[in-house]
């Protein structure tokens, strides 16, 4: 544990954490002689082969608390779990989880932390959720007599102790997502890694998962880090959230907070079908004077119209004329939103990208 | 160490679950054993003229009997090829369906993991080893004297050491390269063609001769044949242990320091999350 000088409490506190990935280069067959000719060329920038997935980032996660990872894919969120969990070493910086730090004392680290990364492939699917959860719990050094009662107790906490002998590939995708919060909290650890926990899951089996989260929190007093591209995943459920791009966390607060980082005077959301194909750029040429303009594609077979965000002192005024200029392209207005920002908004503020973009590593 | 323990018994019958949730696999290693030495059998028959006592073969080996000789070479060949194919087929197998991220990432001593995973590719070995031999004594009428059932079971075992000291190899190879089957078929071929499993190493040119004598291999099937068919000198299987039991050493060494400078290595690079 760590003590700031204020004398909070932080279960994680990255310092300086900094990954870069070297990119593969794909040559063919005859690649090994293309490789010596690069090495020959003297001009070749070494520099575009690598990836910074984490660019020196700092960040502090105080004790019992559930703290979202918000940000796209791509975005660094997996490199940063991985980093803290002591499955990838950092190139620079660190990380200390639980008062050890996770370059020199990585079997402390590990014994702190309960991980759920990887989703449903991550289970044997060919052996039951008992057995799963008894061999992994082996794995944590826990004694045999405590393995069989905490596995049993964590059956019954996710209602699977009836199902319990069924092999996982019997499962469905919510259940086997329950196999996996409960090999993270086989061993209590003080500290949750959960990345994308409810990814692909149905409305049911989501909420079921994240109200059992939030109790992990509340009630057992679980440090929590949870990494999402969820934006009312992260909105909801969170104490505070962490927006991660391009493998730099650009804000970090309460999600009241953040949002208000929004002013509701500038934002301006209109929903619609059949959107021009080049709307951002067609009502930037128009309206120079607004500062963002996003498209976020909807699903027209599905009935999601897309969405259009205006953003910027003049977003409010110009409402009227970019509504104008959509219905000169025909497109079909659903709907007119002004000022309630959403985490979404505050990502595109801050970034200038759209939650649903990809990135780096 | 009962915690120690308790993980190589969990991967172990891990491992046995998984060959039982394939029952099929059963079936293939109890038809698959008769079909991989029968052939050597013939070959030897058309080389001596038949499968009995042969002195031209006495001469050729140091013992008279063909087919005992082939059946320990197919046999303990059978622990080589399940060590090469076995552990960094698994590991490239965890890492593939997710599961490698959280073995690495737990509290305890990967080397017990790996011990785990070799241990139960020897129980299959022993099993199908078991199979072959039932067989060789229905079609064949081999024998086997009591008393050498030990010292056999011995070499077995320092084999088998060995063996997962290379297995550990193979599994850093996985580790990095991803793919390590085609490093383990050279391996099996390298194990096949330097060793004597269906010739005696005499046969083989000097260069070829210096190959096989750091194969540990080499010297199970010396010590073995030595013990079941007295075609050796005490002094002789004495060393052919001896020496056994050095490439076991330095083979478990190598590959724990290998395997563990690998891990750290492909964390590093981040290509340990590359599947």
């Amino acid at each position: 544990m760590v003590h700031n000088q204020d004398n909070t409490e932080y279960s994680i506190e990255t310092i300086n954490l900094t990954k870069v990935f070297r990119k593969k280069k794909h040559r063919g067959i005859f690649g090994f002689l293309k490789k010596e000719k690069e090495k020959k060329d003297k001009s070749s920038d070494g520099k575009k082969d690598l990836t910074v997935a984490l660019d020196h980032v700092n960040c502090k996660i105080r004790s019992g608390e559930l703290f979202g990872l918000l940000g796209p894919n791509g975005a660094g969120k997996t490199t940063f779990v991985k980093c803290i969990s002591t499955i990838l070493i950092p190139d620079e910086g660190t990380a200390i989880v639980n008062g050890f730090d996770v370059r020199k004392e990585t079997s402390l680290v590990r014994a702190s932390i309960g991980l759920a990364i990887g989703g449903e492939r991550s289970l044997y699917w060919k052996l039951t959720a008992r057995d799963n959860l008894t061999y992994f719990a082996s794995l944590y050094k826990m004694p045999r007599n405590i393995i069989k009662e905490r596995v049993e107790e964590l059956l019954s906490k996710m209602n699977l102790l009836e199902r319990a002998d069924e092999r996982v590939e019997d499962y469905s995708t919510g259940m086997r997502q329950k196999i996996v919060v409960a090999r993270a909290l086989l061993h209590n650890p003080p500290v949750l890694l959960l990345d994308e926990p409810t990814l692909g899951l149905d409305p049911t089996f989501s909420r079921q998962i994240r109200s059992q989260i939030r109790e992990l929190c509340d009630k057992e007093g679980k440090t929590i880090l949870l990494a999402t591209h969820y934006m009312k995943e992260a909105d909801e459920m969170c104490d505070r959230v962490a927006i991660i791009n391009n493998g730099k966390i650009v804000a970090v607060d309460t999600s009241d907070k953040l949002k208000a980082m929004v002013k509701e005077t500038e934002l301006v959301e209109v929903s619609c079908y059949n959107p021009p194909s080049d709307t951002e750029h067609y009502l930037k040429s128009l309206y120079p004077d607004i500062e963002i303009v996003t498209l976020i594609p909807g699903n027209e077979a599905e009935g999601t119209p897309s969405r259009i965000k205006l953003m910027g002192e003049n977003a409010e005024k110009r409402t009227s004329k970019v509504l104008e200029a959509l219905l000169k392209k025909d497109a079909k207005i659903t709907n007119v939103n002004i000022g309630t920002p959403t985490l979404e908004d505050v990502f595109i503020k801050l970034t200038g990208a759209k939650l649903t973009e990809g990135g780096a590593g | 160490m009962k915690t120690n323990i308790f993980i190589v018994w969990s991967e172990t019958l891990k491992n046995i679950k998984f060959l039982a949730a394939y029952p099929v696999i059963f079936v293939f290693w109890t038809i698959f054993p008769l079909f991989w030495f029968i052939p050597f059998v013939l070959q030897g028959q058309a080389l001596v003229g038949n499968i009995g006592p042969s002195d031209l073969w006495k001469g050729l080996t140091g013992n008279t009997e063909v087919v005992p000789f082939i059946i320990v070479g197919a046999i303990l060949n059978g622990y080589v090829l399940n060590a090469l194919y076995g552990v960094g087929e698994s590991i490239r197998e965890e890492a593939y369906q997710g599961t490698l991220d959280y073995v690495l990432a737990s509290p305890c001593n990967k080397a017990y993991v790996l011990i785990g995973k070799a241990l139960s590719g020897s129980i299959s070995s022993t099993i199908y080893a078991i199979i072959q031999f039932i067989v060789c004594v229905f079609l064949f009428g081999v024998t086997i004297t009591a008393w050498v059932i030990m010292p056999v079971i011995l070499v077995i075992i320092l084999l088998i050491l060995g063996l997962y000291g290379i297995a550990l190899m193979l599994a850093a190879v996985s580790l990095q390269l991803k793919q390590a089957h085609e490093v383990a078929h050279t391996l099996d071929y390298i194990f096949y063609v330097f060793a004597p499993v269906r010739y005696p190493i005499q046969f083989l040119p000097f260069w070829a001769q210096v190959i096989g004598q750091i194969l540990p291999l080499t010297y199970a099937l010396i010590a073995t044949r030595g013990l079941m068919f007295n075609s050796e000198s005490p002094s002789q299987i004495y060393l052919s242990i001896f020496l056994l039991l050095i490439i076991d050493v330095a083979a478990i060494l190598v590959g724990f320091y290998l395997f563990n400078w690998m891990e750290k290595r492909t964390k590093k690079s981040g290509s340990i999350s590359h599947y």
